[in-house]
């Protein structure tokens, strides 16, 4: 009885893996397919000629290369900022004593309920006041810090005993010195954590970059990307290979940090 | 908490750390929540607004479209999530118990979580194609009948069930996961040696040691389904659906706000829409507690 358990597990794993990664494995070869190859019937899983012709082809017909870069600037840009600023915020939080300080933090936490969705839109609305609607500063500028990592740094920060910033203090550093030398290396996994999540979900941000930009040099991978979808039709082999192109770096990323941002996500239940 | 020494130096230094962060977190998190607010009673332009009263909400109750976005987004809500939580529990208690390779395993279903939803919505999309797709090829080989995934009003909101379901299943596993890894092992022992079945042990002793594990995916997983967006803009091309049929409440409002130009409109709906996530929370809240007294 046991074993039967145990064998129906494993095909229940087996099958739901494989329903997992499928869809990974075949954008990859579709990609690589010719048109009369990704819609054949019965479809094809290997394609007779690895057709890397696609990848020049969707190059060709827009500025991949062009959204990869703006991409790339805009989530290490959002990165760096957010690391920053939610790490110095919660420095002040965790270390410091000042007045008001319990009203600060119950603020940010019922700030935490307000759904992202409910405040984009008028955010939308001060970025075109601000007339920066189609620029890096509007892809950024409302990302500049993070409440939900402010509390999670806090929390992680108290862990580190005040001793520490008082025996700083007495050996004559500064704050700053404090926060270099002392608190960025010893909260080095939290920060990690925190940087590669940023980063990933500015890499797959959508909605924000489709309201404040329509011009092509400032769009992001994935608005180029379903742009690129809907001028390029029916050309599934193109849309596979520019979707590859999109989730590969993250990929990537994702293999060789695999480790710290399985952690990260499984302690604090971050939902992207 | 002792005495509170607050001194002068430290008290303007805390708020030097604190004035980035607050300033951006004022900008752009809680004047845009009254701004909404003010603006769902205004009508016109962006540009040239006018005060309108309750105008919206009259026009947002007396549209169909709106409540079809409700409606949708409910339906939507309350099958993905129920459904993907018990999958996610299956796959995460066989790789707890019955696999060895498990840091192999995690790797493998955590993927979709880091992965872009419209890139893996072309992906999708084309497994749903109608007369190409991988899916229909699987049937017809079962000898069952076709389905028209993507084109047809009665099919968009199962298909876009479906891919929701894939997509929420990578967070809950390793949430999970981890819920598993923090039972005491003792607690296995001691079932095991008064001969507990592996049923009974998943009932008397896991499932309730995951009860405040799955209360957090749940009321995670709730608020999420419930701002669904990308999803069906990824599977229907752009599109809310054909003849919009997946239309859901922030699809509705991305709509009004950014393709019909009406502001007004699409702030009462982010209103409303807030208020239901709110109360959702709340009573799912109430209901946990009581259940939680019962035991």
């Amino acid at each position: 009885m046991k074993k039967i358990v145990t064998l129906l597990s494993l095909l229940f794993l087996t099958l739901l893996g494989i329903i997992t990664v499928f869809p990974f494995i075949y954008m990859i070869l579709g990609g690589l397919m010719t048109y009369r190859e990704a819609t054949s019937i019965p479809p094809t899983v290997i394609p007779d000629s690895f057709q890397w012709v696609n990848y020049l082809t969707v190059f060709e017909k827009a500025p991949f290369i062009q959204y990869f870069i703006n991409t790339l600037f805009v989530s290490l840009v959002t990165t760096l900022v957010t690391v920053l600023t939610s790490l110095f915020a919660a420095f002040a939080l965790a270390t410091l004593e000042f007045r008001y300080k319990k009203v600060v933090m119950v603020g940010l936490i019922s700030l935490l309920m307000i759904p992202y969705e409910s405040i984009i839109f008028t955010n939308y609305n001060t970025i075109a006041r601000l007339g920066l609607l189609n620029s890096y500063t509007a892809l950024i500028l409302p990302f500049l810090t993070s409440i939900f990592y402010i509390y999670y740094l806090t929390n992680y920060l108290k862990s580190i005993s005040r001793s520490f910033y008082q025996a700083a203090k007495i050996d004559g550093a500064s704050d700053m010195e404090y926060i270099k030398k002392i608190l960025i290396p010893m909260s080095k996994p939290a920060l990690v954590t925190v940087g590669i999540l940023t980063f990933i979900s500015s890499w797959n941000s959508f909605l924000w970059p489709l309201l404040v930009t329509n011009d092509k040099k400032f769009r992001l991978l994935n608005n180029g990307l379903s742009a690129f979808t809907s001028e390029s039709g029916s050309d599934v082999h193109l849309q596979l290979a520019a979707a590859t192109l999109t989730v590969l770096p993250i990929v990537l990323i994702y293999f060789i940090f695999r480790k710290e941002i399985i952690r990260g996500v499984a302690k604090n239940g971050i939902k992207g | 908490m002792g005495k509170k020494n607050y001194n002068s130096e430290n008290q303007l230094k805390a708020w030097y750390f604190l004035l980035p962060a607050l300033l951006a977190i004022f900008v752009f998190n809680i004047y845009p929540l009254f701004r909404a607010f003010f603006m769902s009673f205004q009508k016109g332009t962006l540009i040239n607004p006018r005060f309108a009263g309750v105008e919206n909400y009259q026009r947002l109750l007396s549209d169909p479209v709106f409540f079809r976005a409700l409606k949708n987004t409910a339906f939507y809500s309350f099958t993905v999530v129920p459904i993907a939580l018990i999958l996610s529990l299956a796959i995460a208690w066989v790789i707890f118990e019955k696999v060895k390779y498990k840091s192999f395993f995690e790797a493998i279903f955590f993927m979709p979580y880091v992965t872009s939803t419209i890139a893996i919505g072309i992906v999708f999309r084309y497994f749903f194609n109608g007369s190409y797709g991988l899916i229909n090829y699987l049937l017809e080989f079962f000898g069952l009948p076709r389905v028209n995934w993507l084109d047809s009003v009665s099919m968009s909101m199962p298909t876009l069930i479906l891919f929701g379901i894939w997509t929420s299943l990578a967070f809950n596993i390793i949430i999970l996961l981890a819920g598993f890894r923090n039972i005491e092992k003792e607690h296995y022992k001691i079932a095991k040696m008064f001969g507990a079945n592996e049923w009974e042990i998943f009932v008397k002793i896991t499932l309730p040691q995951l009860l405040p594990t799955l209360t957090f995916l749940l009321t995670v997983n709730l608020i999420g389904a419930f701002k669904i967006y990308t999803q069906v803009y990824a599977l229907f091309g752009g599109q809310a659906g054909i003849a919009k049929s997946a239309m859901t409440a922030v699809f509705y409002i991305y709509d009004k706000f950014h393709v019909a130009g009406r502001p007004g409109l699409a702030m009462a709906a982010t209103l409303v829409l807030f208020l239901l996530i709110l109360s959702i929370t709340f009573f799912q809240q109430l209901i946990l507690k009581k259940v939680g007294r019962k035991r």
